[in-house]
């Protein structure tokens, strides 16, 4: 599949996006921050906005989904064929509102109505899935869940996702598409995209952080341990079994010469340090545990006080509670 | 103030006496205005509905024409009907000058573009959340339409209330295209139009009661569908 080119002037943003090829199943989460273009991109490629000589047919989430006149059961079911209604209120009932689909759609809350238009558009039948901000305006412990319903729902259909939270990229994403200024800057796995950004302006959006995907292993209360590659990470999360993803940012790792023991953190690894960048006034250690990569972001002071070149045989400790771990 | 009381107790002794004269011009003005307005929202309404929602070539200039209809002196629509239905116009074959079929056509020409800009203004107003949902739904056009009728609806039956009242209350367009020949082609207006000229002020009252209590009982319905749907 390939998405068409987009190309719009409106003013302020001069949107100018080349076309992007994409594999069957493959979903590109598009992220950037806010007037970047991530709206203005999709609904162009939807052919529901401008910009795009050749729109693909795409089932689409506008950011604000509407709720029309009439039941939550005939918002539901509006523009999909008779074929797709079971569908649709199989999704309906996984997404939690099946028992308000008798209700006038305008009585429901933000978040069912948000929820509703979810289950419409997934039942959709196109190739092509369009989604503007599908977790922003659920709650938070909902996130994961009404994420992994979307994933099983989009399938091996291609998929673009708008988003502006690491998290629900790290969630929905394989591919994360950076769009700085109306141009998509830097397009790549998600863990790559995050660990490794192009430059310091990506950097700066992204945020510089470590995203580790895995197989929960077992839980104690709250804390998760993950099995990542051949290595275990301790952290906090509601994820109890299967794979989930573990989130940390790269300033919560501590960093130490040598050998230590001792301390609180629950994980300890040693590695050795693969790749040191300077990122404006600090510098990130891509530090090599095993088979997984760690990013760590210090002070040019430490780098310098610990010797810490490509090669340097380092500790890098991490507390449980600075990594939140996600089902996926 | 004796004047006055006068014309009122003659009203009253006109309704008190009223016989199968007043019932016949209470119902041609129904029949006439309720067809009228039938028409025009039936014409109308999907215009306006085109005007309001479509992007297509044109769409500006009939805009324009809409809202120049939507003021049209009605006594104009009715010249343009004489001519249009005199014997030896263009449509003279029909023979429909001088009866209610030619009232109800010069009226509906006038419902048609109150129904039609009233709509497109209502679906024009809708927000731009619905515009945006509505085309990501890629409905094909009729069933589009229809969303768009029932999201529009306060104001479409806006639309259907300024019709009817425009109509049932011009006297213009009935007058030249009817000819208010009694028994056959008076209404409520032209009969108030006539007992006015001929100085009987309690008839011309009493028709004009009946005329208000008509748009009262129209709207006041019109009104309660409007409400219900909020």
């Amino acid at each position: 599949m390939l998405l068409p080119a987009v190309r719009l002037d409106v003013g302020d943003l001069v949107l100018s996006v080349d076309e992007q090829p994409l594999h069957d199943g493959e979903r590109i989460v598009l992220f950037g921050p806010n007037g970047a273009g991530k709206t203005s991109y999709v609904r162009a490629v939807a052919g529901v906005g401008p910009g795009a000589d050749d729109p693909v047919a795409a089932a689409y989430l506008p950011q604000r989904p509407y709720a029309f006149r009439g039941s939550g059961a005939a918002n539901l079911l509006m523009g999909l064929a008779p074929a797709r209604h079971a569908t649709a209120q199989a999704l309906a009932a996984e997404l939690g509102i099946a028992d308000v689909l008798l209700r006038p759609a305008r009585a429901l809350s933000g978040g069912e109505r948000h929820r509703l238009a979810l289950a419409r558009v997934l039942a959709r039948p196109e190739p092509l899935v369009l989604l503007d901000e599908p977790l922003a305006p659920l709650d938070v412990r909902d996130r994961a869940a009404v994420a992994r319903v979307i994933a099983r729902a989009i399938g091996h259909r291609a998929a673009v996702i708008v988003s502006h939270d690491r998290e629900e990229a790290a969630i929905l994403g394989g591919t994360l598409a950076v769009m700085v200024d109306g141009s998509i800057r830097q397009r790549g796995p998600v863990t790559e995209v995050f660990a490794l950004p192009d430059d310091d302006d990506i950097a700066a959006i992204v945020g510089v952080g470590n995203v580790l995907r895995g197989e929960v292993n077992r839980t104690r209360g709250a804390l998760v341990e993950l099995a990542v590659g051949d290595q275990t990470l301790w952290g906090m999360g509601d994820a109890a079994s299967g794979p989930a993803t573990a989130l940390f940012g790269a300033e919560a790792v501590t960093v130490y010469a040598g050998s230590v023991t001792g301390g609180s953190a629950r994980n300890v690894w040693s590695g050795r340090v693969m790749a040191t960048r300077e990122t404006g006034r600090l510098v990130e250690l891509v530090v090599g545990v095993g088979a997984i990569e760690v990013v760590a972001l210090i002070t040019p002071g430490s780098r310098d006080a610990l010797s810490l070149q490509v090669g340097a045989e380092v500790t890098v400790a991490l507390k449980a509670t600075a990594v939140r771990i996600v089902g996926t | 103030m004796e004047f006055l009381g006068e014309v009122l107790r003659d009203a009253l002794s006109f309704l008190a006496d009223a016989g199968p004269e007043l019932r016949r011009v209470l119902g041609l003005t129904l029949a006439v205005s309720g067809t009228a307005t039938i028409i025009g929202v039936v014409v109308g309404v999907p215009l306006g509905v085109a005007l309001g929602w479509g992007r297509f070539r044109g769409r500006g200039p009939l805009l324009a024409l809409v809202n120049t209809g939507m003021g049209m002196p009605p006594v104009l629509a009715g010249l343009f009907f004489l001519l249009l239905l005199w014997r030896d116009g263009p449509l003279g074959a029909w023979g429909v000058l001088f009866t209610p079929t030619a009232m109800i056509l010069a009226q509906a020409a006038l419902a048609i573009p109150i129904a039609a800009g009233i709509t497109a203004g209502a679906v024009r107003g809708l927000s731009p959340d619905a515009v945006e949902q509505l085309r990501a739904l890629g409905l094909d056009r009729w069933s589009e339409g229809r969303v768009l009728v029932r999201e529009a609806w306060p104001g479409v039956l806006a639309a259907v209330a300024a019709a009817f009242g425009r109509v049932v209350a011009e006297v213009g367009a009935v007058l030249v295209v009817g000819g208010n020949i009694q028994g056959e082609t008076r209404v409520l207006t032209t009969a108030i139009v006539q007992e006015a000229r001929q100085a009987r002020f309690g008839a011309a009252v009493a028709l004009g009661f009946v005329l208000l209590i008509v748009a009262l009982i129209v709207n006041g319905a019109l009104t309660w569908l409007q409400l219900r749907t909020e």
